[in-house]
């Protein structure tokens, strides 16, 4: 399991991100100020650091040099430009600005992740076991064919499990650029990916929302 | 460079005066010459009648001796005076009869007249005398009047250009003389014109320039001053907006941190099947959030209202005042452990009660805040004069200095954690002030705080 340690003195915002990261399964450590953070970062290994930059005591970006190779998402106000260079110029791997979003707040920090190479390929649920760098899908051990938008698909739920989505947003994540098709064809994917994984108890239909994969 | 005006003022002096110098002189020597002329005619003709009076006589002497003609006398007479060097000749009926006078000089009638002969002027009178008929001739050397003309031309000459060249110079250093002040002007208004603003013209003595370099000055003080005050007014100006500005960027920050933490728990609620603990969690930070965000938008509507109207007032008991919010605070006090005490001298003062205990309110609530736990906090009023103080952390100078900033916090992690946003004081100095009252603060670092509020005396002096 991945670790993320999230430095943010507000106390509602850090349970947030930490709530939404532990769902989609990373494992959270919480800072509140930037000199309790130097020390952790000193003694502990984390995959990633999401860092506040309007912090008491030590700044965030003061801390950004001491995070060595350890990736940092900082977390910024809205419109402060001149912040959001700054964090960059000083080794930043990307921002989130408040108000931030949480399914793009998940996706950036899978994004780093997936830059530093520390995203975990294989992934099992159930009897289900999906190895993502080698695109192969077991059940009960046995392989079990997807077609190319079928596993898409399975990796955009596994990737934001316990989170719904919505068609559309499944729509994005999975035909990006050449969909001319409509939400019915995100329906007939689910469909087949129930039948072909047994997911009718993991992956459910939530009420006016979408789809959601229960990890 | 240009032709200055002191060098073009000398140039037109100087010919002027010379003109006017060499015309004097010239007319000066015309008619001392003509003078000159006029008494040598005089003289020659006063002579010229005395030769013809002694011939006229001589001649009526030697009557018709024949011995003794009228031609011998002539002849006696023209040697006689030709050795003075008069030149005599005696004509009769226009004939010449004896002439020592060339031929061809002799004038036609009777004139006066200047000829020159054998290189010299001559003055030539020609005079029908007497009865007898004969006419006399008279020329007398008159080159000395050439010799005058000469030299009273030398002499006056000289004296011309004797005084030109004194004139020249003298101007000269006059002209540059009185160019001094306007050249003193001229560097004075360079200097402003290439920024140096501090310059000022020298005024010296009492004349007109001396009087330009005051007026100048004088000139320079008030734009000067002018300047200085659309400068500071400007400067005014530009630390009001950028507090504006700080205030608009502080309340934005404000208000989306709140925003963030509702949106993203409504979402999290939204899309996530979570535990029955963390949905209730997660509603509650909904809930306080939001309260947050309206007690901001409350605060800042309540700044926004007491700036524009003044609130209605009566007789306040400061007093009573003071121990409801003592009350009112009690349950917070002793949850951080912190006692309260007071020190209450009847008193009353003319306010809006909600405003007042709203003010009291806030700085006994900072001071809990300020307070360790086993802290203390005084509230105390005598007179017109509030204060409430604590035992607690203080604050440096610079933080001070700030703390009625709105959204200022001395420490951001605490205050926030403690459920403030920085308006607080704010509010406290815009009630201070809508009451006419001052709120000042004393304070040391560890030692505590003390907020007093001092309210007008004429107001208790009215009722």
């Amino acid at each position: 399991m991945r670790k993320i340690l999230i430095v943010e003195d507000e106390k509602p915002i850090n349970d947030l991100i930490k709530l939404n990261l532990e769902l989609v399964g990373y494992s959270c450590e919480q800072a509140f100020d930037g000199t309790s953070t130097l020390a952790r970062i000193g003694t502990e290994e984390f995959d990633l650091i999401i860092l506040d930059v309007m912090l008491p005591g030590v700044s965030g970006f003061d801390i950004i040099g001491s995070c060595g190779d350890t990736p940092v998402i900082f977390v910024t106000a809205k419109g402060d430009i001149s912040d959001r260079l700054e964090g960059l110029r000083r080794g930043a791997d990307d921002y989130i600005t408040k108000p931030f979003n949480i399914l793009e707040m998940v996706e950036r920090v899978n994004a780093v992740l997936r830059r530093a190479r520390k995203t975990e390929d294989v992934v099992s649920f159930g009897d289900v076991t999906a190895d993502f760098s080698k695109r192969r899908v077991l059940k009960g051990g046995e392989e079990v064919h997807l077609k190319p938008k079928e596993f898409d698909l399975l990796e955009a739920l596994v990737v934001n499990r316990n989170l719904a989505l919505s068609r559309e947003k499944l729509i994005e994540l999975v035909w990006p650029m050449d969909f001319d098709g409509d939400e019915r064809t995100v329906d007939i994917h689910v469909r087949r990916l129930r039948q072909k994984l047994g997911l009718e108890d993991r992956l459910i239909t939530v009420f006016k929302t979408g789809y959601r994969l229960q990890i | 460079m240009k032709t200055r005006f002191w060098k073009k003022a000398y140039l037109f002096t100087l010919i002027l005066f010379l003109g006017c110098l060499n015309a004097a002189v010239l007319s000066l020597t015309v008619y001392s010459y003509r003078r000159n002329v006029a008494a040598a005619e005089e003289t020659a003709k006063a002579e010229e009648y005395y030769i013809a009076f002694s011939f006229d006589r001589d001649l009526s002497d030697i009557g018709d001796s024949p011995d003794y003609s009228a031609r011998d006398l002539m002849e006696h007479f023209g040697e006689n005076y030709s050795s003075r060097g008069r030149l005599l000749a005696f004509l009769h009926d226009g004939d010449i009869i004896y002439s020592d006078v060339p031929e061809g000089l002799i004038p036609e009638s009777d004139t006066v007249s200047h000829v020159y002969f054998e290189g010299m002027r001559h003055i030539v009178i020609r005079n029908t005398v007497f009865e007898t008929g004969y006419e006399l001739v008279f020329a007398k050397d008159a080159s000395d009047l050439d010799a005058d003309l000469r030299s009273l031309g030398a002499a006056f000459a000289i004296t011309a250009s004797l005084v030109s060249v004194l004139l020249a110079v003298s101007l000269y250093f006059v002209m540059r003389r009185l160019s001094v002040p306007i050249d003193r002007m001229r560097v004075a208004t360079e200097q402003i014109a290439g920024g140096n603003w501090d310059y000022r013209a020298e005024e010296k003595g009492n004349d007109e320039f001396a009087l330009l370099a005051g007026s100048f000055n004088l000139m320079l003080e008030k734009i000067g001053s002018q300047m200085d005050e659309l400068e500071r007014e400007a400067e005014n100006r530009r630390i009001e907006a950028e507090k504006k500005q700080t205030l608009i960027n502080d309340m934005a920050h404000e208000m989306r941190t709140p925003l963030t933490s509702i949106r993203g728990y409504a979402e999290t609620i939204e899309k996530a099947a979570i535990p029955e603990q963390t949905r209730i969690m997660a509603a509650k930070y909904i809930i306080s959030e939001s309260d947050r965000l309206g007690k901001i938008s409350e605060t800042i509507l309540e700044g926004a209202y007491m700036g524009a109207v003044l609130p209605e007032t009566e007789r306040c008991d400061l007093a009573a005042t003071l121990a409801d919010t003592g009350r009112r605070l009690s349950p917070k006090a002793e949850k951080a452990g912190v006692t309260f005490e007071t020190d209450l001298c009847p008193s009353e003062v003319e306010g809006n009660p909600t405003l007042l205990s709203m003010l009291f309110y806030n700085l006994a609530e900072n001071a809990i805040k300020a307070c360790r736990p086993g802290g203390k906090v005084i509230l105390s009023c005598a007179g017109p004069v509030a204060s409430v103080s604590d035992d607690g952390r203080g604050m440096t100078k610079e933080q001070l200095s700030h703390i009625t900033e709105p959204f200022y916090r001395t420490d951001k992690s605490r205050s926030r954690s403690e459920g403030g946003a920085g308006l607080g004081l704010s509010l406290c100095k815009k009630i201070t002030e809508v009451h006419g009252a001052s709120l000042s603060f004393e304070s040391e670092p560890g030692k505590g705080t003390r907020a007093t509020v001092e309210f007008r005396e004429e107001k208790r002096e009215k009722d």
